[in-house]
């Protein structure tokens, strides 16, 4: 008896029947299927639109930003004016942010803060709510910035976050925490490392990367994309230093 | 109708506070001490439970804007001002052990209530 044969015959001592093609989804998806096809029924917009502005949110990736970084790193008169209105200024580097609806992304807002660090003050941007996240500059959000792992535990552990990102700043350094839980979108503008001095634009914009803008990493020479290491999960804080002396004791038996 | 002027501000010249202010006349300027308040809400507010009742003050003034109270039941409320306000971690956590480290959140006008500066 072929296989073929055997899952056609119910009943059959050795029956696998095909797992069913279903996606599981949660029940916020649900809700978005039931509200988009209420809205299409009820015109307010099209699929066709729906899916072109889902194809233009998902087009959009963090090479804005990092433009945007650039720009403001090499032209002061441009930093200025970004400073001033950094909606405005995103025109000059192509951006608009009333795209592709004429009023911005879909179910997003159009303000936005430039959050400028300083050798001692360091910027990081979380979504307390869910992710808020510039998109038009940085395109969609990475899985981790929406986690409530992230969200909870940076606004009361950032240095430890930080510390698990592989940023580790030292105590004089402010660490700032923006919580992006209204209208404002907020992006990260870090400090110009050293080495990069004679630097056009578009090398410096290699080194601003996604993870730069949302303040869990900062930028330097050669490093231009974002890696995390894969680390051991370990307790945060409180670990006093009997335990730490347990783990290591415990590692050295085995 | 302020839900379309709001709108109309979003198209137009997105973040120009001075020539779409929408006549608010912001009651909070920057430096000034506040809390923010511990208010009921019926199912949707964008103020969060960890800023409730704390200490901080004004950073920025950010933008005139309904209330997400409002926009959530599609009321077309008051438009109001935005500020971010800003904290020392220390006044949220006891123990924390950074003395300079700071957290922001954004709040509209009527979660801030004046804070007496002796």
């Amino acid at each position: 008896m072929n296989k073929a044969q055997d899952y056609s015959t119910d009943g059959a001592e050795h029956h696998h029947p095909a797992a069913p093609m279903v996606e599981e989804i949660t029940d916020f998806e649900v809700l978005e299927i039931a509200v988009r096809e209420l809205a299409i029924e009820r015109g307010l917009f099209t699929a066709e639109d729906h899916r072109r502005f889902t194809e233009f949110a998902e087009s959009v990736g963090p090479a804005g930003g990092s433009r945007l970084v650039a720009k403001i790193w090499t032209d002061p008169a441009f930093k200025a004016r970004a400073m001033e209105n950094p909606v405005k200024a995103c025109l000059e580097i192509g951006i608009d942010w009333s795209k592709p609806t004429g009023f911005g992304t879909p179910s997003d807002y159009t303000h936005l803060t430039i959050l400028e660090d300083t050798p001692t003050l360091h910027h990081v941007v979380c979504c307390t709510l869910c992710s808020c996240y510039p998109r038009p500059l940085l395109g969609m959000s990475p899985e981790w910035y929406r986690t409530t792992n992230y969200r909870r535990r940076l606004v009361r552990w950032p240095r430890q976050i930080l510390a698990e990102f592989g940023l580790i700043l030292p105590p004089e350094v402010e660490v700032r925490v923006e919580d992006s839980n209204q209208k404002c979108r907020f992006i990260v503008l870090p400090v110009r490392p050293a080495g990069t001095e004679n630097w056009t634009e578009k090398q410096l914009a290699e080194i601003v990367t996604r993870d730069c803008m949302i303040g869990v990493a900062l930028p330097r020479p050669g490093r231009t994309t974002d890696v995390h290491p894969i680390q051991k999960a370990r307790r945060p804080v409180h670990s006093s230093s009997a335990q730490c002396e347990r783990h290591s004791h415990e590692r050295s038996l085995q | 109708m302020n839900q379309s002027k709001v709108m109309e501000q979003n198209q137009n010249n997105i973040g120009v506070l001075e020539e779409h202010s929408l006549g608010v006349k912001p009651r909070f300027k920057v430096g000034d001490r506040v809390q923010i308040r511990n208010m009921p809400y019926f199912f949707y507010t964008r103020s969060q439970m960890w800023a409730r009742g704390v200490q901080g003050s004004i950073a920025a003034l950010t933008y005139p804007d309904l209330v997400p109270e409002d926009e959530a039941f599609n009321v077309d409320g008051r438009v109001e001002q935005y500020y971010i306000v800003r904290f020392r971690q220390k006044d949220l956590w006891p123990g924390y052990p950074f003395d300079n480290d700071t957290i922001q959140t954004e709040s509209p006008e009527r979660w801030l209530e004046p804070v007496e500066t002796k």
